[in-house]
């Protein structure tokens, strides 16, 4: 068969398959590894945090989730939430279109488990409750993380959390968007959220 | 695509003339070297991971075809549309059937160098497609009309004054804007409500996961995650070679990826997609275009094992002096020096000229490549090709038989002694002339090193010898 | 051990010094050694061009005039790794296996053959920048690369540094690119003449009087940068001050 017949996937298997290099028995499948420092302490994920430009918000004597919120922004007036633990303004379910969430100033969620070595939170859809877009249009971020839901580094992230495996979509956001393209200065809030904050709990 | 070799020297020339530009490129790029170095060295396990990045590339592009098969039943299970293009320009049209089916017309896009490489704007705008880039730098490179200069910092040639300028014409703000802040602040501005409108999100992607069907894109704006999310389609380019065999394998390569590129732990956002969203509709589009046949090339496989990280590039004196422009090509720096030839053997013949092949560009290089050496043995399939200028080859021509007879070279060899001494010093650096541009030439001498060991050894007796020794 | 002396064509014309203090070094270390007449080149300005082809003849001649040596000594970096790494525009015998086996860059040669540590007759009161070419840093491995994070080692230092008086500069950018690269100097000229100003500057800046090295190329070309641009700083080829130069 010709090129012109051949469908474009046959077309590139048959070319790849008739390649005499790299042979096939030369390059067996190395194990999985786990490599380097596995802490999963929290203070090694709050040292992370810091590095990527996120930041710890914890919450003073007697005060509720909600309550550190409002005093961390105090300007606020849109808190969307995808938490039992905050009441919010809205809830992240009633979001009916992006344009709401544009307008949105802070945006609660719970993490599913955070990474030590990066400092990094993981998301899906299950969190966001089918609002993938919704988070990142808000102004800043909230992220409930209990510190049972840490892994040490990268490594372990893939190896024993099983949402990589469960998720549609699922972001590991290590601190706020960012940007150095215009000479190299570093920008937080490129795009995404302006900034990150996770509270334990 | 026009033919003509890209005249890199010229052009790294003609960026170097401005002092400005010259430096801050210079130093920013390695500035990006010195934080991937701090990062290594806390980092014991970093020699091994490299093993690893590489082995696992090496393997799973041995077992392309088996890997390509895998990924496309899972994703294909996941609910995911997956399309084949031989070429750049078959991608273009299954982009292009993909919105007509959908009658969509406008693309908001996270960066990918593959659709560049495709040239996709260029197939679809003049089909009514708009096609607006949303990663910032790439977004002042589009509005320039210009292709990226790096693949991680794709403006990183320019200067705030220069975004200030570019900005005002497209989003009326200040031209003499000096602060990025405000400058990051209007793009995000001019942004969000084409996001916000946009029908179709395009991302590329980083990794191909063959175990699970899902790829992973890695951004630091988050743009790629508004890009996806927001339309309800959702089309991810990506080339063949991106596959990794399994879900754990990625632990090596994000490990690696964001450290080597810029020196930061990740990137701020690592997205895995595995399925489309509720009620929305995901295609990837493997994207061939030459990368089977420069599997089959024995000395230039392994330049499919890039992960584009930008490290050869922030590394590269040459290409921290010359800038991404002066490549002519998508793919700039000593990994574009590798592979542009494959596209376009007579277009980036010069590009692997373009270097001293110093070699710090394989030492840093993640998933370790053996990019100078790559260059060595493309400088001599060019050769071979006769895809260098006819006057070098004849210069290597003469050289080589000049070098080979002792006697007529020792004939040239006093010639310059001479030379050196009596010429006038403009006639020299006529002949001479690209050496003596910037530089002085060498001092001339009394007497070369053959004609002092002929007067102070040849000609004494061996006593003589023994007694200056004494 | 019947040692060949090898002394590249820019050596030989333009700092037949360094040849000299190369041969006189040796001597004073117990050697004998020979410099044959009939040398030219080892085939690297056509390899590197990509004109291998070119390189067979003059690679076919160095084989005449170095297989009857034991091992073969060159003070320059880049032609030893041309000769060790990528000699092969002619055919591999045997006796071009030796060759290619047997060839030494003096530093190598002193530190790991000789094993010498000590050079009681030299004194160099000066700071000096050590330059280390992309040839002896990255093939030939003299000293450790600063993209690998190894342990820090440098055989030029470590016998620079039995040298009386001698005290060492620390540039930033110790290990980048001079940016000479054979033919590149001149294909290229302005990026590499920048590259070489820019080294010579970090040098000054950092405090050495002169630049050390163990590859002529590299500082003829920096030479000529730090010349036509007055940055006052000398050149000196590490021979020359093991061999118990002053200045
Ligand atoms: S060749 Fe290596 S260093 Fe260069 S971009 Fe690719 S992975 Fe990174």
């Amino acid at each position: 068969m010709s090129d012109e017949t051949m469908s474009a996937r046959d077309v590139i298997m048959q070319r790849l398959k008739a390649k005499k290099s790299p042979q096939e028995g030369a390059y067996p499948l190395p194990p999985v590894v786990t490599l380097g420092d596995q802490d999963a302490s929290p203070e090694r994920f709050e040292a992370s945090l810091a590095l990527m430009g996120g930041r710890m918000l914890s919450l003073q004597d007697g005060e509720g989730i909600e309550q550190a919120i409002r005093r961390a922004f105090p300007e606020m007036r849109n808190l969307c939430t995808a938490v039992p633990e905050v009441e919010g303004t809205l809830r992240i379910e009633d979001l009916e279109t992006h344009e709401q969430a544009d307008k949105v100033d802070v945006m609660v969620v719970r993490a599913a488990f955070g990474v030590a070595e990066t400092g990094g939170i993981f998301l899906s859809e299950v969190e966001l409750k089918d609002h993938l877009a919704d988070v990142h249009l808000a102004q800043h971020l909230i992220v409930l993380l209990s510190k049972n839901e840490l892994v040490g580094n990268m490594h372990n992230a893939y190896q024993e959390r099983s949402e990589f495996r469960t998720a549609g979509y699922g972001v590991l956001m290590s601190g706020p968007s960012a940007t150095a393209d215009i000479q190299g200065v570093l920008i937080r809030g490129a795009q995404g959220v302006r900034s990150l904050s996770v509270i334990w709990a | 695509m026009s033919n003509r070799p890209v005249p890199h020297a010229r052009l790294a020339a003609e960026f170097l003339k401005d002092e400005p530009h010259r430096h801050f490129h210079d130093e920013r790029l390695w500035d990006m070297r010195q934080k991937r170095d701090e990062q290594m060295h806390i980092m014991p396990e970093w020699q091994e991971l490299r093993e690893q990045a590489s082995r696992l590339k090496e393997h799973t592009l041995a077992h392309l075809p088996q890997y390509l098969e895998q990924f496309e039943e899972n994703a294909r299970c996941n609910g995911i549309h997956v399309h084949w293009a031989r070429d750049g320009a078959e991608h273009n049209r299954i982009v292009e059937k993909i919105l007509k089916d959908h009658g969509h017309s406008s693309i908001i896009k996270s960066k990918s160098m593959i659709t560049d490489e495709c040239e996709m704007r260029e197939y679809l705008e003049p089909k009514g497609v708009s096609v607006t880039e949303t990663d910032l730098g790439e977004r002042i490179q589009q509005l320039d009309n210009e292709l990226p200069s790096h693949v991680v910092v794709p403006a990183v040639q320019k200067l705030t004054t220069d975004v200030a300028k570019t900005f005002a014409r497209y989003y009326n703000t200040d031209p003499n804007i000096d602060d990025p802040h405000a400058l990051a602040e209007a793009q995000r501005n001019a942004a969000r409500p084409v996001l916000l409108s946009g029908d179709t999100g395009m991302t590329g992607g980083n990794f191909l996961v063959a175990e699970t069907g899902s790829f992973v894109v890695c951004t630091n704006e988050g743009n790629a995650d508004l890009s996806a999310n927001l339309p309800n389609l959702h089309i991810a380019t990506l080339g063949i070679e991106r596959l990794v065999p399994r879900m754990a394998d990625l632990g090596v390569f994000i490990r690696l990826l964001s450290r080597s590129a810029l020196g930061s732990p990740i990137t701020q956002y690592t997205t895995h997609f595995r399925r489309p969203k509720k009620g929305g509709e995901m295609h990837v589009i493997l994207v061939d275009n030459g990368r089977s046949e420069r599997l089959g090339m024995d000395d230039f496989w392994t330049s499919l094992k890039c992960i584009r990280c930008g490290a050869c590039m922030n590394t590269c004196p040459v290409y921290r002096r010359s800038g991404g422009q002066s490549y002519g090509s998508v793919y700039s720096g000593p990994i574009g020096a590798i592979i542009d030839p494959t596209f376009n053997a007579r277009k980036f013949s010069t590009l692997p000229f373009a270097s001293t092949m110093n070699g710090s560009c394989t030492n840093v290089c993640p998933v370790k490549i053996d990019i100078h050496e790559q260059l060595y043995k493309w400088r001599r399939v060019l050769a071979e090709r006769h895809e260098i200028p006819f006057v070098k080859r004849e210069i290597m021509k003469m050289a080589g038989r000049l070098l080979a007879q002792p006697t007529m070279y020792r004939l040239a060899i006093s010639g310059t002694e001479v030379a050196l001494k009596t010429m006038p010093r403009f006639v020299l650096y006529n002949y001479l002339n690209p050496w003596g541009k910037h530089r002085e030439l060498p001092h001339p001498v009394k007497e070369t090193f053959h004609s002092w060991y002929k007067k102070n050894r040849l000609n004494r007796t061996k006593t003589q010898r023994e007694e200056t020794q004494a | 051990m019947k040692i060949g002396l090898f002394i590249p064509c820019y050596i030989d014309a333009f700092y037949p010094q360094t040849g000299i203090a190369t041969l006189e070094l040796l001597e004073k270390l117990g050697q004998e050694a020979e410099y044959p007449m009939d040398q030219t080149c080892c085939g690297q300005p056509m390899a590197n061009s990509g004109c291998n082809r070119d390189a067979k003849e003059t690679e076919a001649l160095f084989i005449r005039n170095f297989s009857k040596y034991d091992v073969i000594v060159s003070p320059s970096g880049s032609c030893v790794h041309h000769i060790r790494d990528n000699f092969d525009a002619i055919e591999q015998t045997d006796e071009v296996r030796h060759v290619r086996k047997n060839t030494y860059e003096l530093v190598e040669f002193i530190h790991d053959v000789l094993k010498v540590r000590e050079f009681p007759w030299a004194e160099f009161p000066h700071k000096v920048g050590l330059h280390n070419s992309c040839a002896t840093l990255r093939s030939l491995r003299t000293a450790s690369m600063s993209e690998l994070g190894e342990p820090f080692f440098s055989k030029p230092k470590t016998l620079l540094s039995a040298v009386k008086g001698i005290s060492f500069a620390a540039p930033r950018r110790p290990d980048e690119c001079c940016g000479f690269g054979g033919t590149y100097s001149v294909t290229e000229e302005a990026v590499s003449a920048r590259m070489g100003l820019d080294k010579v500057t970090d040098h000054h800046d950092a405090g050495a009087e002169y630049i050390v090295s163990a590859d002529t190329s590299c500082m003829m070309h920096q030479q000529g940068c730090a010349e036509r641009n007055g940055v006052p700083i000398r050149f000196i080829h590490i021979a020359e001050i093991l061999n118990g130069a002053r200045a």
